[in-house]
């Protein structure tokens, strides 16, 4: 069993949902951001496109931030979460220099100010601070919600299908844009989307096998994943308008 | 280049789509690496040429360098210094495949053979005991000891350099001849360092002030082959890959450029060399002059690392289809 992550770019929405639902499942420090939404524009010809690629923590089965720390607190479980114990970190800050996805966050003082620095803590941040602690000085990054997926399996549910164990930014993303599974099923969800709309992984040429592909309509090559290319410009939202027929129709009218 | 900028109100995490400088070991408590880095490489350059021509403050000043200064400047870096134990065997079996555990382990055993080896010299190098069995056992202890200390203290220099050409992550770094520079460019040092203490002795271990010249004419050929290395090191990396030669523009041209060229190149070889032929010609090498190499020497170890450290630039995350 191998979990993974499938993001369809072409329904992105860029709404961020999914990083605030990350910083609400584990109380993320201010200045912390484990999954991240990277943006940019691009301008082929006179048409210009806005691209979002919403990353985290690949989960790589060959991770270099594995094979780098020095204390054996970063790891990789059986089902290929690569995790941190945060009592094992020394806060050397390899893994940070040697993933190269840049997906880890080294926890500084100034990282943790608390949401309204200068004031008491909120009720929800002491309330964080019992429940998920964050220890400054240590290295974090995106753990596929591996709290959710453990306790739901235990008690039979199966991630990527039922809720309760399926990671926060999946549940939360409004377009359906995630979809999480097992990689090492031919028959999962994940493996259909990879297989049938050409998945593919950011920089494969550091052979790390990242468990998280993303699908759209340029890199996977086939014209019929393509979202219409009035829709892909930035003053149209264009990811909404392949959601479903319905967006897809209010969304071309607006164009 | 098609990439143009992202709008006003996406902004976040930009820039993980261009080409980033790696702050982490540079910047802000990432001086502290910098600094461990190039004593690092000037403790272990002196305690191995040092050993090598018998002076015994020299490799005493060596050892004392790796132990007061790159280690605890290392120990301050880190996150939760107090852990530092969980990098050794046989709380952690990271050394497997960890640089920086292995660094440890060389550190470690580098300590307790190079501290054994400086007693042996020390009572070698006193009247503690005259000629005979006692002597000998000892003298042989010092050449074991010197064989394996020495071996330990080059794994120790050279270990941050495959600590960094490890990172595929950084393209300017992952290259194999990345520790071969960074050894080499801390024996020049030691070189440098040991005549420094020869001048302060009033010779070099054994030897007389004339054993100057013999440590001259190696730094002369360290050097060329420091400055050949470096040469070929920036090579390969401009047709290595893109984010790479990005580096080597930043390096030659770009914002350390005045870094290099001052603190590397005419400090770190060119005055040294000039210094070390001119004594070839005239026979004789004033002291203000070899001062002068020592420290040139010096400062170029302190740019070296920094630099390398400096234009450490990541490969951005998007393809590059996408963004280029």
């Amino acid at each position: 069993m191998r979990w993974g992550m499938v993001i369809d770019l072409t329904k992105c929405t860029r709404c961020h949902a999914c990083v605030a639902a990350c910083r609400i499942e584990h109380f993320l420090p201010l200045h912390v951001t484990w999954p991240r939404l990277l943006a940019l524009e691009t301008d082929a010809g006179g048409k210009p496109e806005l691209t979002t690629f919403p990353v985290r923590c690949n989960q790589c089965k060959d991770a270099p931030c594995v094979k780098v720390c020095p204390t054996e607190a970063t790891t990789q479980r059986p089902d290929g979460i690569v995790v941190i114990d945060p009592n094992k970190c020394i806060g050397c800050r390899y893994c940070v220099i040697a993933c190269p996805y840049q997906n880890r966050n080294f926890l500084s003082k100034e990282k943790d100010p608390g949401y309204f620095p200068g004031y008491e803590l909120t009720g929800f941040e002491k309330k964080g601070k019992k429940l998920y602690p964050h220890q400054v000085g240590t290295t974090e990054k995106c753990n596929f919600c591996v709290e959710r997926i453990d306790a739901g399996m235990e008690k039979g549910l199966i991630p990527g299908k039922d809720r309760d164990a399926t990671p926060a930014c999946v549940n939360i993303c409004q377009a359906r844009a995630m979809t999480f599974g097992n990689l090492d099923d031919p028959d999962s969800n994940v493996s259909v989307l990879i297989r049938d709309r050409k998945g593919f992984t950011l920089q494969p040429e550091y052979g790390t096998e990242p468990s998280v592909y993303y699908v759209d309509g340029r890199i996977g090559g086939k014209e019929s994943n393509k979202a219409p290319l009035h829709a892909q410009t930035g003053s149209n939202m264009q990811h909404l308008s392949s959601v479903d027929s319905d967006a897809k129709k209010r969304f071309d009218g607006l164009a | 280049m098609r990439y143009q900028t992202s709008r006003q109100w996406m902004i976040t995490h930009e820039w993980m789509v261009k080409p980033m400088q790696q702050k982490e070991w540079i910047e802000k408590q990432g001086i502290l690496v910098w600094l461990s880095e190039v004593f690092s490489a000037l403790g272990t350059g002196l305690y191995l040429i040092a050993i090598f021509v018998d002076s015994w403050w020299g490799a005493l000043a060596g050892y004392l360098i790796v132990m007061l200064l790159k280690l605890p400047l290392h120990l301050i870096y880190l996150g939760k210094p107090l852990r530092f134990w969980r990098t050794m065997p046989p709380f952690s079996g990271a050394w497997r495949t960890s640089w920086i555990a292995r660094g440890v382990v060389f550190t470690v055993l580098f300590s307790m053979f190079g501290f054994a080896q400086l007693i042996t010299s020390y009572i070698l190098g006193s009247d503690f005991l005259a000629s005979g069995q006692a002597h000998n056992m000892v003298y042989f202890a010092d050449v074991i000891l010197k064989v394996v200390a020495g071996f330990f203290v080059i794994l120790t220099g050279i270990y941050c350099g495959f600590m960094m050409s490890y990172c595929k992550s950084v393209p300017f770094w992952n290259t194999g001849i990345l520790p071969i520079v960074i050894l080499n460019a801390g024996i020049a040092d030691g070189l440098a360092l040991v005549m420094g203490i020869g001048l302060l002795a009033g010779g070099v271990g054994v030897y007389g002030p004339e054993y100057f010249h013999n440590l001259e004419y190696a730094s002369r050929i360290v050097l060329g082959v420091n400055a050949v290395l470096l040469g070929t090191y920036l090579m390969n990396a401009s047709y290595q890959s893109s984010t790479a030669e990005l580096s080597v523009k930043e390096l030659l041209v770009g914002r350390v450029a005045i870094i290099f060229w001052l603190g590397i190149v005419l400090f770190g070889i060119i005055m040294p060399l000039a210094i070390s032929f001119i004594s070839m010609f005239t026979g004789d090498v004033t002291t203000i002059l070899l001062v002068a190499a020592i420290i040139g020497h010096t400062a170029g170890a302190f740019a070296l690392k920094y630099c390398i450290l400096k234009v450490g630039i990541y490969k951005p995350i998007l393809p590059k289809s996408l963004v280029f």
